[in-house]
């Protein structure tokens, strides 16, 4: 496989996984704060854009942080390079140069989303509230999910996708994961009762809420919604279980058994698997949550690099 | 000819349609439909029109999603564009559609032999059929491949041959040839498949030749190319990237045939041999489809601005350690002026007289036909030799006297850079008319698209036709309002 088309393949499934992580988050928050007081929007609001990595780019376009710019900003601004149409954009401009390696079936669907998705109308959107259009994303990347399983071969171009896919998403529920505890356990709350709600919004923003139900008594305790996104082994939007996806990915690639790694990207993958697998919830806190997720942020951000280093980039010879 | 007869006035969609002065695909002078069209004519004389524009629609929505479309990047976001795909088809009669293969065919291996000769041993300018100099100016010969012995003799692996049907005559004849990187087919493809989807029944009705063996047979032409042999064949198609207007037919093609879609900057040229770079390190490249020009090719030999191509790749070419098609300098065989003299290689070269007919050509490098062409611009269509695409072109009955002055000055200037034409009166088959809800007639030339294997040329049944969407138009080129049609060549006789 040419190194160009691995890397584009790893591209298009980390902007579609970001465009589904952004749009996920942007509806669960708006309908939690729906019964919310107004008093509590700025607050809410807030951390998404801390999340995207985008405070400088907002407050320049922005002057209020609320609920209709907040939208607008992470779902149609195209100078906003984490929008929601701009992830899609590129996932699709990367398709487009790999579209021979692809099945007919999965680019006429990524396709068909770019075309959905900049067929809104921003002001019609903002007025009628997030659902529909996330709901359409959301969806949209789902059937993605589904179109390339069932019509790519599983070979290493898949892996690519797949490593892709699950890098990203250890590094979006990682940052969901900080920034919610981080507003709310520095942030005193008039009552208990709204920590509640918005650990529901958290949970319900990765589809775990059903999950947490079954695993877990009520009433939902932050430490028990932490756990349940990062450590549990078979949630697919664990930051464990994306972990070891990445780790399986990356071993189809190379071909390397268990115990032994490649490549630095795989010896960082099972670095951080091994913690996640081992560690308690308890130990976490102990030793600080926010440090322990930068942390991840920061082993992910290597293996992204040296796939990279490893599989893309070829230094100059001849 | 002329307007339809009174029976035709309350027929749907083909109210108020009217022949024209021109030569109608579809109806004889009489107006009556010719034979090969005599089934589809029922079909949509008795369509509504509501239902006509539903699969219309069906077949645009069908184009976009597959994401067949130009890109427009001016303004930041990347605005796609269709090409316009008209869904009456063109038929081209089972007889008529043998001649133009014997004709293309002879026409392709002429052009071939004339390649080989020129870059080979140059029998023809002793012979004193063409002057060498007229060969020598052309700005798309290639010194740099004199004496490059090409696998198995072949230059022109692709060709996409131009024909228009002359109204005054009713015939075909050879408008241009295209034996760099014409391109094209895959339209004919996609638009076949379009048209299955949303007008199924019209094909249960007519009895139309596949086109789909294309992709099939071009792999098997390129395999049979390898210096090291068909079994160890890696081919790439080589593309100049996204942003060209055709990478949509090189993507196309490369997954067709299950081959790589390269760009320059995926291979290397080591030791004399061509390498793409893998996951896995690099990989020996054998054939290259490429579909990028001549000058583009290596910075090493060509324009060394060019960062499109890829270094030392005509030394690698030129050591037989890799093939590409089609063949470097081909340029020189679709030049204008050449053209005139396509005729005199099929006779000798081939010692056959020519199928098809080319159209009169005055080449102003000569002094009487410059004389000529000075005399009569108003009435001619004059084209700079080295271009394609409908650039550089005058048309002189449709064009102002500031715009003939201008073209007067640049012949005179540059007499060799220019050829001048009579204006063929193209013939026009029914198209749809979206802004007046209705069908009328519109010009039309054809594309057949050619692959020869060194021993035989093969055909795609029918080929691309261009129609000039744009009413009383006669350019066909897609910036300039012009769509395309399926083409149909009807099995058996009709």
């Amino acid at each position: 496989m040419l190194s160009r088309i691995a890397e584009s393949l790893f591209w298009l499934a980390r902007y579609i996984e970001r465009a589904e992580g952004t749009a996920r988050i942007l509806d669960v928050n708006y309908h939690m704060l729906l019964e919310q007081s107004q008093q509590s929007y700025r607050l809410r609001w807030e951390p998404l854009i801390i999340m995207a990595g985008e405070e400088d780019r907002f407050r320049k376009l922005y002057k209020e942080v609320n609920a209709e710019n907040v939208f607008e900003f992470l779902a149609f601004r195209h100078d906003n390079p984490s929008s929601i149409v701009q992830c899609i954009a590129k996932a699709r401009e990367n398709a487009r140069t790999i579209r021979d390696r692809m099945s007919r079936e999965m680019w006429e669907d990524i396709n068909g989303l770019f075309h959905v998705a900049n067929s809104y109308v921003p002001a019609d959107e903002i007025a009628a509230g997030p659902h529909r259009f996330c709901d359409k994303i959301k969806f949209g990347a789902h059937r993605f999910h589904g179109v390339t399983d069932s019509t790519l071969p599983h070979d290493e171009g898949w892996d690519f996708l797949r490593v892709g896919w699950a890098l990203e998403r250890v590094e979006m529920t990682a940052r969901l994961v900080d920034v919610q505890y981080h507003n709310l356990l520095d942030t005193p709350s008039p009552t208990g009762a709204l920590d509640n709600h918005q650990w529901m919004a958290v949970l319900r923003s990765v589809g775990a809420y059903e999950a947490y139900h079954r695993q877990y008594p009520p009433p939902i305790e932050p430490e028990k919604v932490a756990e349940m996104l990062i450590l549990n082994p078979q949630h697919p939007h664990s930051i464990r279980f994306s972990a070891s996806e990445v780790q399986a990915g990356l071993r189809a690639i190379s071909g390397s058994g268990r115990g032994s790694y490649a490549n630095e990207a795989e010896r960082l993958a099972g670095r951080l698997l091994e913690r996640l697998s081992y560690d308690r919830i308890g130990e976490i806190f102990d030793q600080g949550l926010h440090g322990y997720l930068n942390d991840v942020l920061r082993i992910s951000g290597s293996i992204g690099e040296d796939i990279a280093r490893t599989y893309f980039y070829y230094a100059v010879v001849a | 000819m002329g307007a339809a007869p009174a029976h035709m006035a309350s027929l749907g969609l083909f109210a108020g349609y009217d022949t024209g002065d021109f030569y109608d695909e579809m109806f004889s002078s009489r107006g009556e439909p010719r034979p090969a069209y005599t089934k589809l004519f029922q079909k949509l004389a008795t369509m509504a029109r509501s239902h006509f524009e539903e699969r219309r629609k069906l077949a645009d929505l069908s184009f976009l999603i597959q994401g067949i479309t130009f890109t427009v990047y001016s303004d930041g976001r990347g605005t796609e564009r269709l090409f316009p795909f008209d869904l009456i088809p063109r038929i081209i009669p089972n007889s008529e559609w043998q001649r133009i293969d014997r004709g293309l065919s002879q026409r392709v291996v002429a052009l071939n032999l004339f390649l080989h000769d020129v870059y080979g041993k140059q029998q023809i300018f002793r012979d004193q059929r063409i002057p060498r100099s007229l060969v020598y100016s052309c700005p798309h010969f290639h010194r740099e491949v004199v004496g490059v012995e090409v696998p198995k003799g072949i230059h022109t692996h692709i060709c996409g041959i131009d024909l228009v049907r002359d109204s005054k005559s009713g015939e075909f004849c050879v408008l241009e040839d295209n034996v760099r990187t014409p391109s094209g087919v895959s339209y004919v493809l996609e638009n076949r498949l379009v048209m299955t989807r949303t007008f199924p029944d019209a094909f249960q009705a007519n009895e139309v030749l596949p086109v789909n063996n294309y992709p099939a047979e071009l792999s098997r032409i390129l395999r049979s190319l390898s210096p090291r042999g068909e079994n160890e064949a890696q081919i790439v198609v080589l593309t100049p990237g996204t942003y060209n207007s055709a990478y949509f037919e090189h993507s196309f093609l490369a997954q067709q045939m299950g081959v790589e879609l390269v760009e320059g900057r995926d291979l290397i040229v080591d030791g004399g041999v061509v390498y793409m770079k893998t996951i896995r390190g690099l990989t020996r490249v054998d054939v290259i489809y490429r579909r990028i020009d001549d000058e583009f090719l290596d910075s090493l030999t060509f324009r060394a601005d060019s960062i499109l191509g890829v270094p030392g790749l005509m030394g690698a070419y030129r050591a037989g350690n890799v093939a590409l098609a089609n063949a470097v300098g081909n340029g020189v065989a679709d030049d204008k002026a050449i053209y005139a003299y396509v005729p005199e290689f099929i006779r000798y070269y081939l010692g056959e007289e020519p199928v098809l007919r080319s159209v009169e050509t005055f080449i102003c490098s000569k002094p009487q036909d410059l004389k000529y062409v000075l005399d009569h611009l108003d009435n001619l269509v004059v084209k700079a030799v080295g271009e394609s695409g409908g650039y550089g072109m005058l048309i002189g009955p449709a064009s102002d006297r500031q715009r003939i002055e201008e073209f007067r000055c640049r012949i005179k200037a540059n007499p060799r850079n220019y050829i001048a034409q009579p204006v063929v009166p193209l013939s026009r088959v029914p198209s749809y008319d979206a802004s007046e809800g209705s069908i009328a007639g519109r010009h039309v030339d054809l594309r057949p698209y050619c692959l020869y294997d060194g021993e035989k040329v093969t055909i795609v049944p029918g080929g691309l036709t261009r129609v000039a969407l744009q009413r009383d138009s006669l350019i066909v080129n897609s910036s300039q309002g012009g769509g395309s049609k399926d083409t149909w060549v009807l099995r058996g006789e009709s």
